[in-house]
């Protein structure tokens, strides 16, 4: 318990250190959300139609959303969340990547055919295939007890 | 589906709450069991926890801009027949409620509170699901941010997304800009996937990420996350993440991850982009051992369990390339080979190829072929979908459908090709705050003979300024 307790605490000295720190910061930031007179458009957006490829502040290049972006948008969320959440919410990338959900994205979104949702069609015959090729690639959604549940029923 | 939500609500107040735990599991399984009271971790991370909101509270610059209040209600009722035991189908039809609520300083620095859940109600109550109700709350928490100077502080359920750190957790997470491109994330607090588990208590989770970043140059990172069950360490993962932003406009992005419990690299991904006028070329490489990539101690689940102990090592070599042909045509290859130690090699190659029109209007096919070197490796996968948007001269919003047919060169339960067709409409009301979209489907596969299912989903939006 008081292991715990030290970690919170060190926690929190962290957290007034950084809310001390950031005072003397200059750096360029994002915005909490992107603005709305912007006219983003209902298409995914190609970032660098409007902004610089890459400058002083920011390479937005990498943020644009091309046709394979939902497949491989991995390195962008790790090293730069704060970026998608201008456009995204939270609740978005749950549909994907939750703890617990019962509908996968391409049947909680079935008319959004434009998303390349995963595990659409006949998924559940061939994740005998891929899933036996490359699990790496399922362990990211489905690695702890509630998110394997809907492996249970036949992995065990 | 609101009660099941709000159930829910409760059920996650009532683990923050102390002794809350305990009554719950008491009122669950009516009787005392042995290890209930090793929860008592849990509750110091609570009060922690809540202790550590209060002082953001105190500490927080008490300005208070004008607050907003935004609800996304999706419900969603599907419908469908499905074998549960006995001669006959029977029917399925459960009723989905998503809701989403946002307040406070939603745009500007200030504090906001976010939360987001799912509730599922079965009217037919035919046995199909375990429970004939049963819901999550995803995400609950209170935030304080300043995008001007880099500062984020969340506390409650949330996700972390930060190198290693890719969990939904139960507590704090802070994240700050410290000036000359040095950033940080810190989180701490219990791992939701790991909660309640078959019994499972005790569970913790910490880590954070330390970025380096030079806005022209690019981005290294050092991620750390310990997972820990009653003191007992069963997950220590060390990562590096890297964004080099080269001349030529080239980019080449990597990631690593060490298993400190095993003492071995689990990962290794690494990926170049390419632009050459209108194309672009994404070759990557990655390689993966099994015993550290999926060997995480007591934590490791079914079915990645067998393969943490079956010494494989995978290698993923691949070339992503999209051709802008012009602005309405977009064409894009796949190409993938995957190589192990001791399984049979495989490789896989697509291409497709996208029209679009105004607004989300889109018309695209994609055929692809799996060549492994078995025949049970191998299967053929086309599909062809649509989308118009637009369509308000018809009374509609838009139409969608989408059709996908395999082909296994192997058949899998008697049966060697699955077809999948769907279609769906649409229209917004209500100056486009209510959403209703109608849709079915078909499947004939190797699972299901035939099967119809309808999908009937209602979204609203409310924003209102206070």
């Amino acid at each position: 318990m008081l292991k715990k307790i030290t970690w919170f605490s060190l926690l929190m000295l962290l957290a007034l250190v950084l809310a001390a720190c950031v005072a003397h910061r200059a750096d360029w930031m994002p915005p909490l959300q992107h603005p709305a007179d912007a006219g983003l458009g209902k298409r995914p957006p190609i970032c660098t139609d409007c902004h610089e490829a890459s400058n002083e502040n920011f390479n937005w290049k990498r943020f644009n959303h091309d046709t394979y972006f939902g497949e491989n948008h991995r390195q962008q969320a790790y090293q730069n969340s704060r970026v998608c959440g201008m456009c995204h919410q939270q609740s978005f990338c749950n549909d994907c990547h939750a703890t617990s959900v019962e509908l996968k994205p391409s049947i909680k979104n079935q008319t959004a055919t434009y998303r390349r949702s995963p595990h659409r069609g006949d998924w559940l015959a061939r994740h005998r295939i891929e899933g036996a090729l490359d699990p790496t690639s399922c362990i990211r959604c489905h690695r702890n007890p509630k998110t394997a549940a809907t492996c249970v029923p036949c992995h065990g | 589906m609101v009660l099941v939500f709000l159930l829910r609500l409760k059920t996650i107040a009532l683990r923050w709450l102390p002794g809350g735990r305990q009554e719950l599991r008491l009122s669950r399984l009516g009787s005392i069991k042995g290890g209930f009271y090793r929860m008592k971790p849990r509750h110091s991370i609570a009060r922690a926890a809540l202790l550590a909101g209060l002082v953001l509270l105190v500490g927080m610059p008490a300005t208070l801009p004008a607050a907003e209040i935004r609800i996304k209600s999706d419900t969603l009722v599907r419908g469908m027949e499905r074998n549960i035991g006995g001669a006959e189908d029977k029917a399925v039809a459960p009723g989905y409620e998503y809701l989403q609520v946002d307040g406070g300083q939603l745009t500007e620095k200030g504090f906001s509170f976010h939360s987001y859940g799912w509730g599922r109600f079965d009217f037919a109550d035919n046995n199909y699901f375990d429970e004939r109700s049963d819901g999550e709350l995803l995400y609950g928490y209170l935030q304080y941010a300043d995008a001007a100077e880099g500062l984020d502080f969340r506390l409650g359920r949330q996700n972390v997304f930060a190198g290693v750190g890719n969990d939904a957790i139960d507590g704090l997470q802070v994240k700050g800009e410290m000036g000359q491109g040095v950033s940080v994330n810190v989180f701490g607090g219990q791992p939701v996937g790991y909660a309640s588990t078959e019994g499972r208590s005790g569970d913790s989770i910490y880590g954070g990420r330390l970025g380096f970043q030079r806005s022209q140059f690019g981005e290294i990172g050092i991620s750390g996350k310990i997972l820990e069950n009653n003191d007992l360490k069963v997950e220590k993962t060390l990562g590096l993440d890297l964004a080099l932003f080269l001349p030529g406009d080239l980019s080449l992005y990597g990631f690593s991850s060490r298993n400190l419990e095993t003492k071995g690299w689990g990962e290794h991904s690494y990926e170049l982009r390419i632009p050459v006028k209108a194309f672009n070329f994404r070759p990557y490489f990655g390689q993966y051992e099994y015993e550290h990539f999926f060997g995480t101690g007591v934590n490791t689940v079914n079915p990645f369990r067998v393969l943490a102990i079956n010494g494989e090592k995978l290698r993923v070599v691949g070339l992503d390339t999209t051709w802008k042909f012009s602005d309405a045509l977009d064409l894009g290859v796949k190409l993938k080979g995957n190589d192990y130690d001791r399984m049979n090699s495989s490789r896989f190659a697509s291409g497709l190829a996208t029209w679009h029109g105004d607004d989300l209007t889109q018309i695209g096919v994609e055929v692809g072929y799996m060549n492994g070197d078995l025949d049970r490796q191998k299967y053929l996968l086309t599909r062809l979908f649509g989308y118009l948007d637009g369509l308000s001269g018809f009374g509609l919003g838009f139409i969608s459908g989408d059709v996908v047919w395999a082909r296994y060169d192997q058949p899998i339960y008697g049966r060697d090709n699955s077809l999948f067709l769907s279609i769906g409409t649409g229209r917004a009301f209500l100056d486009d705050a209510l959403e209703v979209k109608v849709s079915g489907d078909y499947s004939r596969d190797p699972y299901f003979d035939s099967d119809v299912r309808g999908l009937l989903s209602l979204t609203y939006r409310y924003d209102h300024k206070i």
